[in-house]
């Protein structure tokens, strides 16, 4: 990038960093607001969890005001919509594993987080998906002997 | 001689059926997963890290152990055959050993890495059974201003090592350590930074975040594009290496043990940047550097010797002082604690069958990887050829089931996927996710000798630069901290690592 111009001085990468780390920090900070802060010789609960959000605060805006003067740099190609399908599969999983047992969540897991890949196909998705519940239930639940339970009811 | 009885016990432990099936498992799923690109050492501990929670403890080491080397002779193999290294530390190892496959020597090259790592890994493996308990007893006498110290060092110095940005590192550090607050504060019994949630109370799990940030964001990374294959060589041509091969990579292995063993030992050393540094040296010391991206046998000889001595002698900190070096021992560091050991100098004096076996398991275990790779390569080429889309759907019900098993609860479950975003921005960032599993591990433990050793001084900072062995770790520290701000040597690391980063 040899045009001078202000939009191509920015670390995008960089910029992500430092708001991350500072949002982070800020957030711990307010979720600790109550906590007790002592003295370094009777420390209170508090007195580490919020010295250590500051300094990530001040980490983080130092990266972020740094990257703000270095040279462009973009975050890249990205495609989100795999690690989304992806949520979508985990967390039905976190919610039917309880109630509904290994094997609806299981199932559910697997056909939705197979549909992540772009290049997956619903015959090859039904037989792993299948062989996968199968194996999962042997070795997990009869074999190793996790807590769940199989089917619904 | 008290060092045989030792080492007898040790082998005797490492010997019963069990524990030599725990190992070959190991051995097997580390080259499995080493062999298959788009999944890491790092990403497979994880995933398994529940699984071994089922097993007696020195079992569960041995396995873990076992992965993690094997899945260093894996990655060779991929490294070699098609030019895509199935993790970090097998990098330098595909430009001179692809290469030298595209000649037909394919053969020669993964006999000489499987030798050569054999070798390092007899090494270190030594290395870390005469160290161990020297460092061991040295470490009895440290208090809680010694320990706040070295967690300093540790934690600092393998930002600095590490890839990338210092500061970012850093940065992780603290999200790690306060992290690893979360829950109730064992010294008031107040609820720290839990947003209401009673679930919290216990703190986060050390096996939620290890399969957040390291398996779900590298499935979803995986996924953001379609796969990257290599060309694979088919033919791999005789095994075994001939006369002049040898004489050209006997020398390199030994350099590259020396350099492995001592690197692994750092903090944020080990196997990736033993490979690295063990490559540099041979390019320097060859008379025919031009040869070097080439197909230079040294090229793979070195490399590979060193970082399965790194990976090897990584384990040295951890067993002696419960420090972890990288993300991996931080996980080992993990499974320890939920077996009930704590890692550190007392492990060698109270469970000496737990260390010892665990050094003749990796002996042993170094010598099933030579079966496990030589004869059977075939297999393992076979095994390249299966598509991602078939393996991801796998290891994401290893990921849920393992996380749901260790509380038999939900919502560690859906923890997860916070961490999986967590671990997706953070690389769109390029921030690193192990020093935030290392401050993770390690916060507990700076947490409560750092209130130790301020209550026993009464408030009193200077009690870490009274206390000798703590001053100089200190200044170890600072004086790291310092070169960095010297342009020279911000320089030279940048060099070094950019070689790294194609």
């Amino acid at each position: 990038m040899m045009t001078g111009s202000s939009k191509n001085h920015r670390d995008y990468p960089d910029l992500l960093a430092g708001g991350l780390m500072t949002g982070l920090g800020a957030l711990g900070l307010w979720a600790g607001r109550d906590l007790a802060f002592g003295t370094p010789a009777m420390m209170g609960s508090g007195f580490l969890p919020n010295v250590l959000c500051g300094v990530l605060i001040a980490i983080g805006l130092f990266v972020f005001l740094k990257a703000m003067t270095k040279s462009y740099e973009p975050i890249g190609d990205s495609n989100i919509k795999p690690l989304l399908i992806l949520i979508a599969a985990i967390a039905g999983f976190a919610f039917l594993a309880e109630s509904f047992g290994f094997v609806v969540s299981t199932v559910w897991l697997l056909v939705i987080g197979s549909l992540a890949d772009q290049e997956s196909r619903w015959k090859e998705i039904a037989v792993s998906t299948l062989l996968l519940t199968a194996f999962g239930a042997l070795v997990f639940i009869y074999g190793l002997g996790v807590q769940m339970p199989v089917l619904p009811f | 001689m008290a060092f045989l009885d030792v080492l007898m016990l040790g082998f005797s432990e490492a010997f019963t059926p069990t524990n030599l099936l725990f190992c070959f498992i190991g051995a097997l799923l580390g080259t499995l997963i080493g062999v298959l690109p788009g999944i890491g050492p790092t990403a497979t501990v994880a995933i398994l890290l529940p699984v071994t929670f089922f097993l007696p403890p020195l079992g569960a080491l041995i396995m873990l152990a076992g992965i993690f080397y094997g899945a260093q002779y894996g990655g060779s193999t991929t490294a070699i055959l098609v030019n895509l290294p199935g993790e970090a530390s097998a990098v330098v190892t595909a430009i001179d050993g692809y290469q030298m496959a595209r000649k037909g020597r394919a053969g020669a090259a993964l006999a000489i890495a499987a030798l050569g790592s054999f070798f390092a890994g007899t090494v270190a493996t030594i290395g870390l059974a005469v160290a161990g308990p020297t460092l061991s007893s040295f470490a009895l006498s440290f208090g809680p201003a010694e320990y706040v110290a070295l967690c300093i060092f540790g934690l600092l110095a393998a930002t600095i090592l590490a890839h990338g940005s210092v500061v970012k590192a850093i940065g992780m550090v603290c999200l790690g350590l306060v992290l690893g607050m979360v829950g109730i504060d064992v010294n008031s019994g107040a609820t720290r930074l839990t947003f209401g949630s009673t679930e919290l109370y216990d703190g986060i799990d050390f096996v939620v975040i290890a399969v957040g940030l390291f398996g779900v964001a590298e499935i979803a990374s995986n996924l953001e594009f379609k796969e990257a294959r290599g060309v694979l060589q088919s033919t791999i041509g005789r095994l075994w290496p001939t006369r002049q091969e040898f004489k050209e990579s006997w020398a390199a292995v030994l350099r590259g043990t020396a350099v492995g063993t001592i690197l692994g030992v750092l903090p944020g050393g080990g196997a990736t940047l033993s490979a690295f540094s063990a490559y540099s040296v041979e390019k320097k010391i060859s008379k025919t550097p031009e040869k070097f991206g080439h197909g230079a046998i040294a090229g793979v000889a070195g490399p590979e010797a060193a970082n399965n001595a790194g990976a090897q002698s990584s384990f040295i900190p951890l067993l002696t002082l419960g420090i972890p070096s990288n993300s991996i021992m931080a996980m080992m560091l993990g499974a320890m604690t939920i077996h009930g050991i704590t890692p550190g100098p007392s492990v060698i004096q109270n469970q000496p069958e737990l260390f010892w076996g665990l050094v003749a398991s990796m002996w042993l275990g170094n010598a099933m990887l030579l079966v496990i790779n030589l004869p059977l390569i075939g297999i393992w080429v076979r095994l390249l050829k299966v598509p991602y889309r078939l393996l991801y759907p796998a290891i994401l019900l290893f990921c849920c089931i393992g996380v749901y098993s260790v509380n038999n609860r939900g919502f560690d479950v859906a923890l997860v996927i916070l961490f999986g975003i967590l671990g997706y921005v953070l690389r769109k960032a390029k921030c690193e996710a192990g020093p935030l599993l290392l401050g993770f591990v390690l916060g507990p433990l700076l947490e409560t000798n750092l209130r130790r050793a301020l209550l026993l001084s009464q408030g009193d900072p200077l009690v870490f630069v009274e206390r000798p062995i703590s001053a100089v770790l200190l200044l170890i520290t600072a004086g790291m901290l310092l070169t960095l701000i010297l342009p020279a040597i911000r320089k030279g690391r940048k060099e070094a690592f950019e070689a790294s980063e194609d």
